[in-house]
Parts: structure tokens; C-alpha cells; sequence
């Protein structure tokens, strides 16, 4: 009986963070304003995901102890993202093309690589994870990590341009009208050996 | 006689006593170990394909800034300012340094460890502490990865959890051969089974919800763009066209399936139906869109989950005679 309590407990702690997080999760969609309910909900929305953060102890100090153990279990056992995978609309697709300049004059255009399909997938999804506002502080940082990537392979090149686009997709009817994708701009950055600055 | 003296137990019991009763009866139903074989068999191969398909690049995408693709410390700063208890590999290369041991040895002996973890789950030998070190490796190297980690790491990391505390070793497994030990508790495999069950019911209904408020999935625009939506583009958009009816009924199809999930799969009647399309949906996932992992660990769960057909009488037979 004393253990079916302990289980009791940990299944009810455990379910009641899983479904905080979820909702967190469905409440930040919403606030953003990007689902079909009513502009009139985001207020709603913003102040209930605000309350599931405080559940999960996310207002508290970075070096709070509760917030720390709560952060912690929650990614020992995989349940810190909620379940709105493509939800509630798929995501813009991104790519990131690197202008590589040589010392010569001579200009080439390359993208970071990787050998394995399985790889590929997680640097299209850390590419699409960028624009979001809420990688704005390391954005320039991975960017500059990607091109040195590059960089490392063609050591004779001055500076690097590094530009995020986003790639948008013909929607069915245009496909059928033979639209292709339109490629927009989001960001660039310029890295040289000695200093970088943002376009 | 007992029954008697249960009934008249219960017959004494407020709505709320009956309540608990009824809840800890549900939490804790007698089960045998068939759904843990299904599901560290399952785990195994997904750990096993995990470290083949990022043998190429595992170095490159684990190793420290200079080195690697984004470099090891970004994602591991991001995971530190969550929380700095979170396991990550730059913790396993610190004891190998002061074991005299490069990165890049430590990172081999990590993928190797990984790998040997996948098989012996496979094998179910040495099944705890294989599912114990699978679960912390794949944290660690999820973590460390950072922002290049996807929702099939997530996933993995919570069905991996799952199997670590659940009672292993199974009947199956080679643990129960060598060392011939006891058959666990019925209900402690009911209880674990339990676990995934709900979870998985919390997955799908967020899932389809999530997607309801979506206008692209009332029209089967959503299906299309994640169809022809790079990396995912293996079905020729020309071939989609041709169905192009379909997708709206298709996208449709997919919120009620998902979000009905968590009431028709607990229905017997519905259970078989609601499981296949499920099934069907990430297999679909798996081969279309080459989200295999992603598609493999989704199956696997719920095969352990609802797949495996309750047998509660050969629970019964052995509770006798179990490990408590």
C-alpha cells in the first residue's frame, strides 16, 4: 500500500506538469494570434500561459532551487515542449545561403553541410527555429558558428555573408499554375576574421 | 467468503472512498509483461538505428566550438540556463579529461556506449542498467545538441524514462533466461503500462486540438505544405495533385483522429480501429515525409501501449509467485 501511494503521488505530480506544459503550450498559439479563434482570446490566452509558466516556476529566479529541480526533471523526462507539432499551421520552411568572399574578388555561394540525411533534418529544423523571437539572443551567434563551418573548408576567404531566408511555398492552386516557391529575406549578417557586424 | 467480505467493505465506503477505490483500481490493473517486451524490443532498435544513422555525423554535431557544426557548448549553455542539473555531454568529457582523454575518444566511447545500450535492450540483457545508461546518453547528447534536437528526441527521452523505471527484466528477455529471475508484480506492469497509456492520450488529444485551431488543416493546405515542405518533399508534388481532393478529408481525418484518441482507443469496440489508423498515420509519417525515427518510436509506443492485448489471467496465474 505504502509504495501504490508513492506511485499514486508521482503519477498525479507527473501528469499535472505534462498537462501544464501542454496547455503552456496551446495558450502561447493562441496569444500569438496565429490559430482561428478571435484576436479577442490573446489577452485571455497571454495571461492563462502566464499562469502555466508560474505552475512550471518559470517566473521565479533563474537560480531558484524549485525552478531549477522543476526544469530539470521536466527534461529528464522529455515532457519540457508540449505536443503542437505542425500545429496549428506547418512552419515556413528556411534556408541559409552563405556568400563566401575570397581574397581574389571572387564570390561563391554555399550552405553549412552534413554527411547523413538524419543530420540533415536537425540543421533544417535549428535553421527554421531562428526567426522565432525567442532565439533572438543567440541567433547571430549560431549563424556565425554555421559559417565557420564553412569557413574552415575554404580558408582562403576574407568574409562571409551569411543570409536566413524564408521559403515560401506555392500553395496547391498555384502549384497547379506553375508557381514556384518565393524565396524572401529575414536576416544577414557579414562575419570577417576581424570584426562582425549586422546588415 | 473474501468476495463477501469485500463487497460489504466497499458497501461502507462514501462516494468518494468508492471514487479512490475506482482510480487506484484503474491505476494499478494486473498485467503481464508482454507489452514491456513489445516495448524494449521496440526501444532497443530505436536506440540501435538512433546511433547508426548519426554515426557519420556524430562527432561533427557533438564536438566543441571550432570543431563541430554549431559547437557543443551553445546548446549546452541554453540547457545550463533551464537548469545547471541537466545531464549533458560536456559533463562525460570532463571525467575524460581527467582520465587523460581526448574529446574525441570520449565521444567515441559515448556512441559505442549507445550502441552496445541499443543491443542489449534488443537482446534484454542487462536490461535495467542498458535502459538506465541508454536514457542518460540520449539525454546528454539531446541536451548538448540543443537547438539541433526535434520532437522524435523528446519522445525518446520519455518512452526511454518510462522503460528505465518500469519492471524489467521481462520473461523475454535473456536477463530472465541467465539469471532466471521472478516474474514482476502484475500490477506494478499495470501500473507502468498505465503511464504510457495516459501519456499517450495527452500527446494526441494536445496534438489534434493544437491542429483544430489551425485554418490549414480544415482545408488540407497544411497537409500539402508539410508534404512538399522541405526535407520532408519524397512524394513528387505532381503525384499529391492528383489526390488533391483527398487532403482536406485527409486533414480533417487527422484532428479527429487524434484529438477523439483519448476516448476511443480506451473503448473496445473502437480500439482496434482507432490503433491502426494511428499506426497507419505515423507509418505514413515514417515513409513519406522520412521522419523514420520519429515514425518508429510513435509505433512503438503505442504498440506497447494499446497493441498488446491485455492478459490479465496469466497475470493472475503468476502474481503468486512474484518479485514485490
Amino acid at each position: 500500500m505504502y509504495l501504490k501511494r508513492i506511485h499514486t503521488a508521482w503519477f498525479g505530480t507527473h501528469f499535472f506538469l505534462v498537462t501544464v506544459v501542454c496547455l503552456a503550450g496551446v495558450f502561447w498559439l493562441i496569444a500569438q494570434g496565429s490559430t482561428i479563434l478571435p484576436s479577442a482570446w490573446d489577452e485571455y490566452a497571454r495571461k492563462a500561459e502566464r499562469v502555466a509558466t508560474w505552475c512550471l516556476g518559470k517566473e521565479a529566479d533563474a537560480s531558484n532551487p524549485i525552478r531549477r529541480c522543476i526544469a530539470t526533471y521536466l527534461h529528464a523526462a522529455g515532457i519540457q515542449a508540449g505536443y503542437t507539432f505542425f500545429a496549428p499551421n506547418v512552419p515556413s520552411h528556411h534556408r541559409l545561403t552563405l556568400e563566401l568572399f575570397h581574397a581574389d574578388g571572387q564570390v561563391e555561394y554555399a550552405s553549412p553541410h552534413v554527411r547523413s540525411k538524419a543530420a540533415a533534418l536537425r540543421l533544417d529544423s535549428l535553421l527554421d527555429k531562428l526567426p522565432d523571437e525567442r532565439y533572438e539572443p543567440v541567433r547571430e551567434l549560431v549563424l556565425k558558428m554555421l559559417a565557420f563551418s564553412v569557413w574552415r573548408e575554404h580558408s582562403d576567404v576574407k568574409r562571409i555573408r551569411a543570409t536566413l531566408e524564408t521559403v515560401h511555398l506555392p500553395s496547391i492552386t498555384d502549384f497547379e499554375h506553375g508557381k514556384a516557391e518565393t524565396i524572401q529575406p529575414v536576416f544577414s549578417f557579414d562575419f570577417s576574421l576581424h570584426s562582425d557586424a549586422e546588415q | 467468503m473474501l468476495k463477501s467480505c469485500d463487497i460489504s467493505f466497499k458497501a461502507g465506503l462514501n462516494p468518494l472512498q468508492m471514487g479512490g477505490q475506482r482510480f487506484l483500481g484503474f491505476l494499478f490493473p494486473s498485467e503481464s509483461d508482454t507489452w514491456l517486451t513489445v516495448f524494449r524490443i521496440g526501444l532497443g532498435l530505436q536506440v540501435t538505428l538512433y546511433a547508426l544513422f548519426l554515426r557519420s555525423d556524430w562527432h561533427y554535431l557533438f564536438a566543441s566550438s571550432g570543431k563541430g557544426l554549431v559547437g557543443r557548448e551553445l546548446g549546452e549553455a541554453i540547457t545550463s540556463f533551464d537548469s545547471p542539473l541537466i545531464p549533458k555531454l560536456g559533463w562525460l568529457i570532463t571525467i575524460g579529461r581527467n582520465l587523460n582523454m581526448s574529446e574525441e575518444t570520449v565521444l567515441t566511447v559515448v556512441w559505442v556506449g549507445l550502441l552496445s545500450a541499443g543491443c542489449l535492450l534488443l537482446l534484454g540483457l542487462l536490461s535495467r542498467p542498458a535502459a538506465i545508461f541508454a536514457w542518460f546518453i540520449h539525454l546528454c547528447a539531446g541536451e548538448s545538441g540543443g537547438l539541433l534536437a526535434y520532437g522524435a528526441d523528446n519522445f525518446m527521452t520519455t518512452a526511454l524514462f518510462y522503460l528505465m523505471l518500469s519492471p524489467l527484466p521481462d520473461r523475454c528477455s535473456f536477463d530472465h533466461w541467465v539469471a532466471k529471475t521472478k516474474p514482476k508484480n502484475p500490477q506494478a506492469l499495470g501500473f507502468w503500462r498505465r503511464v504510457l497509456q495516459v501519456h499517450l492520450c495527452f500527446v494526441y488529444f494536445i496534438g489534434g486540438l493544437a491542429k483544430f485551431l489551425g485554418s490549414g488543416w480544415w482545408d488540407g493546405s497544411n497537409l500539402w505544405l508539410s508534404l512538399i515542405r522541405p526535407p520532408f518533399n519524397l512524394v513528387p508534388p505532381d503525384l499529391l495533385v492528383q489526390f488533391k481532393f483527398v487532403l482536406p478529408l485527409l486533414g480533417v481525418s487527422i484532428c479527429l483522429l487524434e484529438v477523439s484518441y483519448p476516448v476511443f482507443i480506451w473503448w473496445k469496440k473502437t480500439r482496434r480501429i482507432w490503433l491502426g489508423c494511428i499506426l497507419a498515420m505515423h507509418a505514413a509519417i515514417g515513409i513519406m515525409m522520412g521522419l523514420y525515427l520519429f515514425a518508429l518510436v510513435m509505433i512503438v509506443m503505442n504498440l506497447a501501449a494499446f497493441g498488446v492485448p491485455r492478459t490479465s489471467s496469466r497475470a493472475q496465474e503468476t502474481s503468486g509467485r512474484t518479485e514485490q
